[in-house]
C-alpha cells in the first residue's frame, strides 16, 4: 500500500470522512497522521506550524488519538490497564490501578461510556473493546481522533450507537476522522469528506451537497463502475430466474462450539439445492463462520444432523467434504486456502494433489500439474500468468482468482464461499461475482457467507440471517427487504410472517 | 542473482566470513602465522596432504584424512537432516541428541546381544536405531500436537531426560559390560563382528558404510519431500498447517511422521557411530551432535542436500580439527567456526540487506530493474 | 534426621542462586516476548569472563564484569532478533554453541585443559544471629548471591506487576502492536529486557565460578541454563514461579548428592539417572498437563515488525 501525493486539511471541531477502495491509501493516510509510518516527501501543518511525527508519541503529544481497525488491545491486561498503558499513574513509584480504575471510570462516564475497568478486555465484546479503545484515545485528551474502519465489526445497532458518540465528540469540539467506505454510512453522520484513489486524495466535499453515487464515481474514477462498489446489483441475478434442483444439503438443528469455547451454532438449520446461491448474512461473529466450517469438515459438529451430498453430515472430515464434492473458498485466504510460500502449480494443486493431472501413483506428477496450471491461469486471467513464481508475489487479488480457480476447477457440487471479495480491487470482485453465478449457472450450489451485506443482496437467491448461532431470518430473492433483513441479523424476531 | 544462488550465497559467505572470523581470534591469541599455519594443519587433516601424496607420498596421507571427515560428515549429515526434516513440518528439533542417544543405545544392544549374521545384523541394528530415535522423538510429537507443548522446551527437556537416564544409569548401571578380568570396562558390550559397519577402503581408512549411507539418507529425504505426495503434503503442512488441513490433508500424521522420520535420522546418527567407530555405546556420546545437527541443517538452508554439503564441509573441518592440535589450537576449533557460521546464517537478513544496498546502488548507476528483494527468515 | 535436613537446605541455598538468576533473567527476556534459549551460553560466557576477571581484581567486581559479559551476549542476540528480526531460536541456539566452542578454545590457549587459575572466592557470611537456631541456622554462612537469590524473585514479582515498567513489558510480550500504538518503543522494552536478561544470566554463570567454584571449567555451566528454562516454564514465566521452581531442582539436586554419600543403598532402588531426570520429568508434565500454550506470553518468538508494507 503506498502513499503519492496525498494532501487533507482537517478542521477543528467538525467529522472528517476519509472515504476510498480498499488500496487506495486511506489507512496508510492515517498511520502516517499517526506517525507511525514515516512519509518520504511532504509536510504537515498544524495550527499553520510544520510538524513531524517521528512516532505515535509525538502524535498523542499533539493530542491525536487513533482507533485501529484491528483492536491495540493486550488481551490480558484489564481496561484500566490497557487504557493506562504508557502513561500509568504512580504512586511511591509503583503502579497505582487504583487511581488508574478511578480515571478510566471517570473518562468512560464523561464520554457515556459503560465500561468495568476491572474487566479484563478478552472477556469483552467487540463493541465493548472499541469502546476501551475510543476511551483510551480520549483518556490521552485526543482533539482529533482518527476512526479507522470502526463499524466493520460493529451490529447496525452498534454503528447507530457510534454514530451518536461521534456526534457527541464534535458537538463538544472535538475532531474526528472517520475512515470508511460505506458511504451511505459515512453520508449520514460526516461534515465533509475526502475521497482517496490510488494514494491521492482526489476530492474533498461537503457532505449535505453530495450523493453516494457521486462519491462512488470519485472513489473510482469514472460513473460506470460506482455502481458496482456500492454494491447496487448492477447484473442483479434476478434477471435470470434460478432453475433450482435436486437438495444438495440439508441440515437440522445443527449445533457447534466457537473458537473461544463458547456455543457458536445453537441449531442452525437449512436446505441448498443445485443451482441456486444462497447467502448467509449477519453480523460478523454469530456463527457464520463456523457454520462454513461445519460443510467443508473443519469444524466438528456438536449436534443436530444433516445429510450433505448424500452422505452424513456428523463425522466429515475436510478430506470427506472434498471427495463428496464439496468446494471452499474459506475467508482467510492466506492462512486457510493457500500455501504462499508455494509456487502457483503447487497451490493450484493443493487439495486435489493425490489425484491426477496432480499426481501419478506416490509420485508428483509435474507435466499433468503444469498443464492444468497454465490452462487456469489463461482463463483466469490471473497475472503474471507464471505457474513457478511463489503465490506471494501475486496481488491478492490474484491470489483470489488463483483459489476460485482451483476450486471451481474441481467442478464442485456444493461451493462454500467466505467472505469472497474481501479486499480485492473492483475488477477482481466483478470476476469473482461472475464466477460464482457461473458455477450456479452450471448447477453448483453456492452457500455465500459474507458480511457485506449488499454483496449479500447481490448475489442471492435466498438469505438466511444467523443471528447468535440461530436462523433469525430466511428470505427469498423476491421477499428481500435490507431493512428487516437487517432487523434479523440483530435478534428481532420476524414482525410478520 | 537467480533464485539458487539467493539460497546458497548467504550460507557459503557465512562459512567464509566465520573461517575469517575464526581465524582472527587465533592470530590474536597467538599470532597470524600460527593461525596460518593452523588452517593448512586443518586442512591437510581434513581433505589429506594432497602435495605430500603428489611428492610420491603413500596413499594413506590422503586416504586416512579423508575417510576420517566421511565418518564425521555422515554423523553430521544424518543430525542435520534430522533437523531439517522436523523444518519442514515448522518444527524445531533441538532433541536430535537425545534421539541420538536412544538410537546408539539399541544399535549397541542389538549388535552386543543379537547373533546374525552380518548381512542381516547390520540392518537390524540400524533398523533398531532408527525406532528408538523415532520413539523418543515422537513422544515431543505427541505432546505438541496433542497437547500444544512447544517443541523446543519438550525436545531440551527430552536430551536432558536422556542424557540422565542412560548415561547417568542404564549403561553405567543394568547395561554396563561385564568386567572381563582386572580392566573394567567404561560403556555397553563390545558388539559382535558381524555388526560391525565394513570398512570401504581396507584398513587404511576409517571410512565405513556409515558414509554412504548417510549420502543415500540425504538423497532419499530430497527425492521424498520434492517428488512424492507425502512429501509435498509434508511441505505444505509446515508452511500453513491450516491450509494443509483444510485441503483434506491429515496434518496430524504428516506433521508426527516428520518428526519421527527427523528422530530415525538422529537414531541412525547413533547407530552409526556405534557400529561405525565406537564399537559400544560408550559412557556418553562426548559431543553434542545433535547442536551441531542444528548448526548443519541452518547452514545447509534446511534442504535435505544443502545438509549434505554443509555436513562435508564441516566434517572436512572437524576431522582436520585434531592436527591443529600440533599447534597447540584445541581440536574443538571448527566448532567455534561452526558456531560463527551458524551465527551469520542466523544474521543473514543484516548481509542481505547490504547486498541488496549495494546492488540497489549499482543499478541506480546501470539501467532500471527491479530491486532484490529480502527474503524474512 | 534435623542434622541431615540441615545440611541438604544449606546446601540447596548454596547451588540455587546460580539457577534462580539465569531462570529470572529467561524469564525478563521471554516475558517480553523474546525466546531465551541462548541463556546457556550467556552463562557460560559470564562464567568465563568473571574466573578471568577475578584473576586480576577483587572478586566482586569480577561478578559484575561476568554480568557485563552475560550482558554482551544477550546484545548480539538482541541485535539479531530485535533490530533484524532473525529467527529467536536459532540465535540463541547459535550462540550456544559459539560460547561452547569459544569458551572451550580461549581456556585452552590461555590457561590449559584444567581451567583456570583458582580465584579468591566471594566471602561468605555468617548470621550470629541465626547460626544456631535450627533450620534457619541454615540460612547462615553463604555467600551473598545466596541472599540476593532470595531477595531478587520478590523485586522481579513487584516489577512485573506493580510497575508502570512491568505493566508495559507484559504488554510487549502479549501484544507489541498495542504498545506501539500507544507511542511507547517495543525495540526499547524489549532491548531493556533482553539486556536485563543478560545480566541476569552472566551473573547465574559468574556464581558459578567465583561462589560454588573457584575458577571456570571446561563444561561451565553444564547445562544448567537449559535447567534454567526448565524452571522458568515450570515457574509458569513469573518470577516467583520460577524462583520455586529453581529452589525445587535445586533441592533435587542436594538430595540426590546426599542420598549418594548418605544412603547408597537407597540409590540401588531409585537410580540416581532417575533423580537427574526428574526436573526435566516434571516440567515435561505440567507442560503436558496445561495444554495448549501454556502460560507462555502471547508474542513469544514472533519477530516485532512496525511496517508491514
Amino acid at each position: 500500500m503506498s502513499l503519492e501525493d496525498a494532501s487533507l486539511d482537517i478542521v477543528p471541531g467538525e467529522l472528517l470522512a476519509v472515504v476510498g477502495e480498499n488500496g487506495a491509501g486511506k489507512s496508510s493516510l492515517m498511520n502516517v497522521l499517526y506517525g507511525l509510518y514515516h512519509p518520504d516527501a511532504g509536510t504537515f501543518l498544524m495550527e499553520g506550524k510544520p510538524v513531524r511525527f517521528k512516532s505515535p508519541r509525538d502524535a498523542i503529544a499533539r493530542g491525536i488519538g487513533m482507533v485501529h481497525q484491528h483492536f491495540m488491545l493486550v488481551p490480558t491486561l484489564t481496561v484500566a490497564e490497557n487504557v493506562v498503558l504508557g502513561r500509568e499513574p504512580t504512586k511511591r513509584g509503583l503502579l497505582d490501578l487504583d487511581r488508574a480504575c478511578d480515571e478510566v471510570a471517570a473518562t468512560a462516564k464523561r464520554f457515556g461510556f459503560q465500561l468495568d475497568p476491572r474487566a479484563r478486555v478478552d472477556t469483552l465484546t467487540v463493541g465493548s473493546q472499541q469502546k476501551v479503545e475510543i476511551v483510551k484515545a480520549l483518556h490521552r485528551g485526543a482533539q482529533v481522533l482518527i476512526l479507522d474502519e470502526p463499524t466493520a465489526v460493529l451490529t447496525p445497532q452498534e454503528s447507530d450507537e457510534l454514530s451518536q458518540v461521534m456526534r457527541g465528540l464534535v458537538a463538544q469540539g472535538r475532531t474526528v476522522v472517520l475512515i470508511s467506505h460505506k458511504l451511505k454510512e459515512v453520508l449520514g453522520v460526516a461534515d465533509r469528506v475526502a475521497v482517496m484513489r490510488r494514494g491521492r486524495t482526489v476530492a474533498e466535499v461537503r457532505a449535505s451537497e453530495t450523493t453516494v453515487s457521486a462519491l462512488a464515481s470519485l472513489m473510482v474514477g469514472e460513473g460506470s463502475k460506482g455502481a458496482a462498489m456500492t454494491g447496487v446489483p448492477a447484473a442483479a441475478s434476478g434477471t435470470q430466474e434460478a432453475a433450482t434442483g435436486p437438495v444438495l444439503l440439508e441440515a437440522k438443528d445443527l449445533r457447534a462450539t466457537g473458537e473461544n469455547g463458547r456455543p457458536a451454532l445453537q441449531g442452525v438449520s437449512l436446505t441448498v439445492r443445485a443451482g441456486e446461491i444462497v447467502g448467509i448474512a449477519g453480523v460478523d461473529g454469530n456463527g457464520q463462520r463456523e457454520l462454513a466450517e461445519v460443510l467443508t469438515g473443519l469444524r466438528k459438529l456438536d449436534g443436530g444432523e444433516g445429510t450433505l451430498l448424500g452422505g452424513p453430515l456428523a463425522g466429515l472430515t475436510p478430506a470427506l467434504a472434498k471427495a463428496r464434492g464439496v468446494g471452499h473458498v474459506p475467508e482467510d485466504r492466506l492462512a486457510r486456502a493457500v500455501v504462499k510460500a508455494m509456487t502457483v502449480e503447487e497451490n493450484v494443486a493443493l487439495g486435489r494433489h493425490r489425484q491426477p493431472p496432480f499426481a501419478r501413483g506416490p509420485w508428483v506428477d509435474f507435466k499433468g500439474r503444469r498443464e492444468r496450471t497454465n490452462q487456469l491461469l489463461n482463463s483466469y486471467d490471473v497475472r503474471p500468468p507464471d505457474p513457478t513464481v511463489a503465490l506471494q508475489a501475486l496481488s491478492g487479488g490474484n491470489q483470489q482468482k488463483v483459489v476460485v480457480a482451483r476450486e471451481l476447477d474441481a467442478d464442485p457440487k456444493l461451493l462454500v464461499v467466505v467472505q469472497p471479495t474481501r479486499g480485492l480491487d473492483i475488477g477482481a470482485v466483478a470476476q469473482v461475482h461472475a464466477r460464482l453465478r457461473e458455477a450456479r449457472g452450471r448447477g453448483a450450489g453456492v452457500v455465500m457467507v459474507s458480511l457485506d451485506l449488499e454483496e449479500v443482496l447481490a448475489l442471492s437467491d435466498r438469505v438466511y440471517v444467523l443471528y447468535e448461532g440461530r436462523v433469525t431470518g430466511h428470505f427469498t430473492r423476491e421477499h428481500l427487504d435490507e431493512r428487516e433483513l437487517g432487523r434479523r441479523m440483530l435478534g428481532a424476531e420476524a414482525s410478520h410472517g | 542473482m537467480g533464485e539458487r544462488t539467493r539460497q546458497v550465497l548467504p550460507s557459503v559467505l557465512s562459512v567464509l566470513l566465520a573461517l575469517g572470523v575464526c581465524w582472527l581470534t587465533i592470530a590474536f591469541t597467538r599470532d597470524a602465522d600460527t593461525a596460518t599455519r593452523a588452517y593448512l594443519q586443518m586442512l591437510w587433516g581434513g581433505v589429506g596432504n594432497w602435495p605430500a601424496f603428489l611428492d610420491g607420498g603413500s596413499s594413506t596421507t590422503v586416504l586416512r584424512p579423508l575417510g576420517e571427515s566421511a565418518m564425521k560428515a555422515a554423523l553430521l549429515t544424518l543430525t542435520g537432516l534430522s533437523v531439517a526434516v522436523a523444518f519442514k513440518v515448522g518444527l524445531f528439533n533441538i532433541g536430535a541428541q537425545g534421539q541420538m542417544i536412544w538410537g546408539a543405545l539399541a544399535a549397541a544392544l542389538v549388535g552386543a546381544h543379537v547373533s546374525l549374521p552380518g548381512v542381516l545384523h547390520v540392518p537390524l541394528a540400524l533398523l533398531a536405531a532408527a525406532l528408538a530415535g523415532a520413539a523418543w522423538a515422537s513422544i515431543a510429537g505427541v505432546l505438541k500436537l496433542k497437547r500444544g507443548v512447544h517443541e523446543v522446551i519438550s525436545t531440551i527437556m527430552l536430551n536432558w531426560v536422556a542424557v540422565s537416564l542412560v548415561d547417568n544409569w542404564l549403561v553405567i548401571g543394568p547395561l554396563r559390560a561385564v568386567a572381563e578380568g582386572a580392566s573394567s570396562i567404561t560403556g555397553t558390550a563390545e558388539i559382535l563382528p558381524s555388526a560391525q559397519l565394513p570398512r570401504l577402503l581396507g584398513e587404511s581408512s576409517r571410512l565405513n558404510l556409515g558414509f554412504p549411507l548417510a549420502l543415500a539418507a540425504a538423497l532419499g529425504v530430497w527425492v521424498w519431500l520434492s517428488r512424492t505426495r507425502s512429501g509435498y503434503e509434508t511441505r505444505a503442512v509446515g508452511l500453513t498447517p491450516e491450509a494443509a488441513r483444510a485441503a483434506g490433508i491429515p496434518t496430524l500424521w504428516r506433521a508426527g511422521g516428520a518428526m519421527a522420520l527427523a528422530g530415525a535420522l538422529a537414531g541412525l546418527a547413533g547407530a552409526v557411530l556405534v557400529l561405525g567407530t565406537e564399537g559400544r555405546y560408550p559412557g556418553s556420546l562426548g559431543a553434542p551432535y545433535g547442536f551441531d545437527g542444528i548448526a548443519i541443517a541452518l547452514i545447509g538452508n534446511n534442504h535435505p542436500l544443502g545438509a549434505a554439503l554443509s555436513a562435508a564441509v564441516f566434517g572436512i573441518l572437524r576431522a582436520g580439527g585434531t592436527r591443529m592440535q600440533l599447534l597447540g589450537v584445541h581440536k574443538s576449533f571448527p566448532e567455534l567456526i561452526q558456531g560463527f557460521a551458524l551465527l551469520f546464517v542466523a544474521g543473514r537478513m543484516v548481509w542481505l540487506a547490504l547486498l541488496a544496498r549495494r546492488q540497489k546502488r549499482a543499478q541506480a548507476q546501470g539501467p532500471a530493474q527491479a530491486g532484490a528483494e529480502v527474503p524474512r527468515a | 534426621m534435623l542434622e541431615v535436613f540441615h545440611s541438604l537446605l544449606f546446601s540447596t541455598l548454596d547451588a540455587a542462586p546460580a539457577l534462580v538468576f539465569a531462570a529470572l533473567g529467561a524469564m525478563l527476556s521471554e516475558r517480553a516476548g523474546v525466546v531465551s534459549v541462548g541463556v546457556e551460553g550467556m552463562m557460560r560466557t559470564g562464567a568465563f569472563c568473571a574466573a578471568v576477571a577475578a584473576l586480576v581484581m577483587p572478586t566482586p567486581l569480577a561478578v559484575l564484569v561476568g554480568m557485563a559479559a552475560g550482558a554482551g551476549i544477550a546484545g548480539v542476540h538482541g541485535f539479531l532478533s530485535i533490530r533484524w528480526r532473525s529467527d529467536q531460536v536459532v540465535s540463541g541456539m547459535a550462540l550456544n554453541l559459539v560460547a561452547m566452542a569459544g569458551g572451550t578454545f580461549l581456556l585452552e590457549s590461555l590457561y590449559g585443559p584444567n581451567g583456570t587459575p583458582a580465584i579468591t572466592q566471594l566471602s561468605r557470611w555468617n548470621l550470629p544471629g541465626l547460626s544456631h537456631v535450627p533450620l534457619l541456622g541454615a540460612l547462615s554462612g553463604h555467600a551473598a548471591p545466596t541472599y540476593l537469590a532470595l531477595t531478587l524473585p520478590f523485586l522481579f514479582h513487584l516489577l512485573l506487576s506493580r510497575t508502570p515498567l512491568g505493566l508495559r513489558l507484559r504488554a510487549v510480550g502479549d501484544k507489541p502492536h498495542a504498545v506501539a500504538t500507544l507511542g511507547l518503543s517495543v525495540p526499547a522494552l524489549r532491548w531493556g529486557a533482553v539486556l536485563g536478561g543478560g545480566l541476569m544470566a552472566g551473573l547465574g554463570g559468574a556464581v558459578l565460578s567465583t561462589a560454588v567454584l573457584d575458577r571456570f571449567e571446561q563444561h561451565t555451566p553444564a547445562g544448567l541454563g537449559f535447567m534454567a528454562l526448565a524452571a522458568m516454564v515450570f515457574g509458569r514465566w513469573t518470577p516467583l514461579g520460577a524462583f520455586a521452581a529453581a529452589l525445587f531442582f535445586a533441592f533435587g539436586n542436594a538430595l540426590r548428592i546426599g542420598l549418594a554419600s548418605s544412603a547408597p543403598w537407597l540409590l540401588d532402588l531409585v537410580p540416581q539417572g532417575f533423580l537427574l531426570a526428574l526436573p526435566y520429568l516434571l516440567t515435561l508434565l505440567v507442560l503436558a498437563l496445561q495444554g495448549q500454550r501454556g502460560h507462555a506470553p502471547a508474542a513469544l518468538g514472533t519477530p516485532y515488525e512496525q511496517e508491514s508494507r
